[in-house]
């Protein structure tokens, strides 16, 4: 029987992160899943110079980005969808305070795919002809740059394609819906490109919204596309994606959303809101406080609940889930 | 015949008739995924709509979803897959029949930005645009993959530029047949519909012009509003006005009102 694998949030982000690394994060798009509480704890613990890799902009990396925690960035959708611009992000991109490069979506899922299988470059037949090909923000002197998507020969029918870079970053925090305390994890909705990156990062720990009994992961394997033989590290941290969406869990967080965006505009409102909502909690249960408890009441009762219902009879308690995690740090 | 509609409506019904019954499409956040729905709602039941995060077999309850995974889409949704699933094996790949995407900036062969806008050209060096918009998305992957894809965009002379200073997603490239030697395995923007009318592209120079205006606008105020010498289409007409049917199957998708602020 495996040790299990929960261990605090404060400690995965203490063991697993250091300054100027690749971290990966950014799940499941600007509204839906995503290790958000992790970006936060990375702010806590005041890491510096981070090389951020999300798929898709979230509301962690916009506000990473506003707090100055990040220097370069590589991802496919840069703004919050419905929500608008991510004002963070785009702040700090346009004073030259972080470099972006620019990929599509599907960019970054292969590139992913690519890391994960360890391969020298993946074919690109998309990006290419276009400036997402032609500028290189990392290499900005030479234009056109034939560096970031470099042309090569298809060996089977001589044409021209692209050849894209794999990505290995050195750690992902991936929000998953439902973990057992080994790691193996069930995501409801889109997974995006959680699978990819499980495999492609050289590092995994999950920010899971709920722990199960392993016995739901064996009742349902094939939903599990985390297993825990790719994980370091299981968070139990419920609300880990807001105040974005986590289907079947809670709907995203529409006030919360916009305030956060509207602060993530200014330098000053980016100091308070760190200071209001990334430094004021002490721990997971001032965390639920500070979003309020009648907010998650709400946010809980949307109209996906109904996707849970399978999977609740393995549900461990809050005070079991936490005790399992205090065991392990004592 | 209704004379109670936005622009924006129009626009959106414009862009919905593009749309034909069983074909493979993938819908944007926003405008498109309103379009693309009201297509579905009104001529084309059997339209086969996904999103890009590989959310299949659904149709948005409780209004305008925030976003392409929004739980208003995850809630009737029959199979939730992946980005690479979705862009790769059902877009890149040739499959999907129709995409539509917006623009914050389109040019005369309908090449588009979302990127950001500049002070002017960026020229050799790569610097940061002066605001900076909101990337490729998928939009890039549709603009490269899918046999035809739509364009929609509000029409103002700042949006429709000779040229764009940063081509986020390829439309013809640099006209002819520039986009046919670039290799893509998608056919390229079949019609750019904007609040004033239709544009679509010349069979040979694949330059756009102007196809057809709506009730409210015309030749002139298009002409005003285009940030090139856009030709007129010999044939180029009014495009019929929505009929109720269409406003009543339209406003039950758009039940926030997206598209009457």
């Amino acid at each position: 029987m495996p040790a299990h694998k929960l261990i605090t949030l404060a400690e995965a982000v203490r063991r697993y992160t250091w300054d100027g690394m690749q971290y990966a994060s950014g799940a499941a798009l600007p509204v839906g899943s995503d290790a958000i509480v992790f970006g936060r704890e990375l702010l806590r613990q005041q890491r510096r110079d981070l090389h951020a890799i999300f798929h898709a902009n979230t509301q962690q990396l916009n506000l990473l980005a506003a707090a100055g925690a990040v220097t370069q960035a590589e991802c496919g959708f840069s703004g919050l969808e419905g929500f608008g611009f991510a004002n963070g992000l785009r702040r700090a991109i346009e004073q030259g305070r972080l470099v972006l490069e620019d990929f599509s979506n599907l960019a970054m899922a292969l590139r992913l795919l690519g890391g994960a299988l360890n391969w020298p470059f993946v074919p690109a037949t998309v990006n290419i002809g276009s400036d997402l090909q032609y500028r290189r923000a990392f290499e900005p002197d030479v234009h056109p740059n034939p560096n970031k998507i470099p042309s090569v020969t298809d060996p089977f029918s001589g044409k021209q394609v692209g050849a894209f870079s794999p990505l290995r970053p050195d750690l992902a925090a991936i929000h998953v819906t439902l973990a057992d305390p080994e790691g193996n994890a069930i995501m409801l909705g889109t997974e995006w490109s959680r699978f990819e990156l499980s495999r492609a990062a050289k590092r995994v720990v999950l920010l899971a919204d709920a722990i199960v009994d392993t016995d739901c992961m064996r009742q349902y394997p094939n939903l599990v596309r985390i297993p825990g033989i790719v994980v370091e590290a299981v968070v139990y941290w419920p609300f880990a994606a807001w105040p974005q969406a986590s289907p079947g869990m809670h709907d995203v967080d529409e006030a919360h959303m916009k305030a956060m965006n509207v602060a993530l505009g200014s330098d000053d409102g980016t100091a308070a809101y760190v200071r209001d909502y990334v430094e004021s909690y002490a721990d997971l249960d001032g965390y639920l406080d500070l979003i309020g408890r009648e907010t998650i009441s709400e946010l809980s009762n949307g109209a996906t609940a109904f996707l849970l219902d399978p999977y609740r009879r393995w549900l461990l308690p809050h005070a079991e889930a936490l005790a399992l995690t205090a065991e392990a740090s004592a | 015949m209704s004379t109670d509609y936005s622009r924006q409506e129009m626009m959106a019904i414009a862009t919905g008739r593009e749309i034909r019954d069983g074909e493979l499409a993938i819908f944007g956040v926003g405008l498109s995924m309103l379009a693309g729905y009201f297509a579905q709602a009104h001529h084309a039941p059997g339209v086969r709509a996904m999103t890009e995060g590989g959310v299949y077999g659904a149709r948005p309850v409780g209004g305008l979803p925030w976003g392409i995974e929004c739980n208003r889409l995850a809630v009737n949704a029959v199979s939730f897959t992946s980005a690479l699933d979705a862009l790769g094996c059902l877009v890149a790949s040739g499959r999907c029949d129709v995409g539509i995407i917006g623009a914050a900036q389109v040019d005369r062969f309908g090449n588009v930005n979302t990127t950001g806008i500049w002070d002017g050209p960026i020229g050799t060096r790569y610097r940061p645009p002066k605001t900076r918009l909101t990337g490729a998305g998928g939009a890039n992957d549709i603009a490269c993959g899918a046999k035809r894809y739509l364009i929609m965009v509000s029409h103002e002379a700042k949006r429709f530029v000779d040229r764009v200073s940063y081509v986020t997603s390829p439309g013809f490239l640099d006209g002819g047949d520039t986009r046919e030697q670039a290799g893509f395995v998608g056919g390229g923007p079949s019609a750019i519909i904007t609040t004033l009318g239709v544009l679509r592209p010349d069979p040979q120079t694949h330059e756009f012009q102007l196809d057809a205006y709506f009730a409210f606008s015309g030749v002139d105020e298009i002409l005003a509003n285009t940030g090139w010498d856009l030709k007129v289409a010999a044939d180029a007409r009014v495009v019929p006005e929505p009929s109720p049917e269409e406003l009543a199957a339209l406003r039950r998708v758009d039940e926030t009102g997206m598209l009457r602020r």
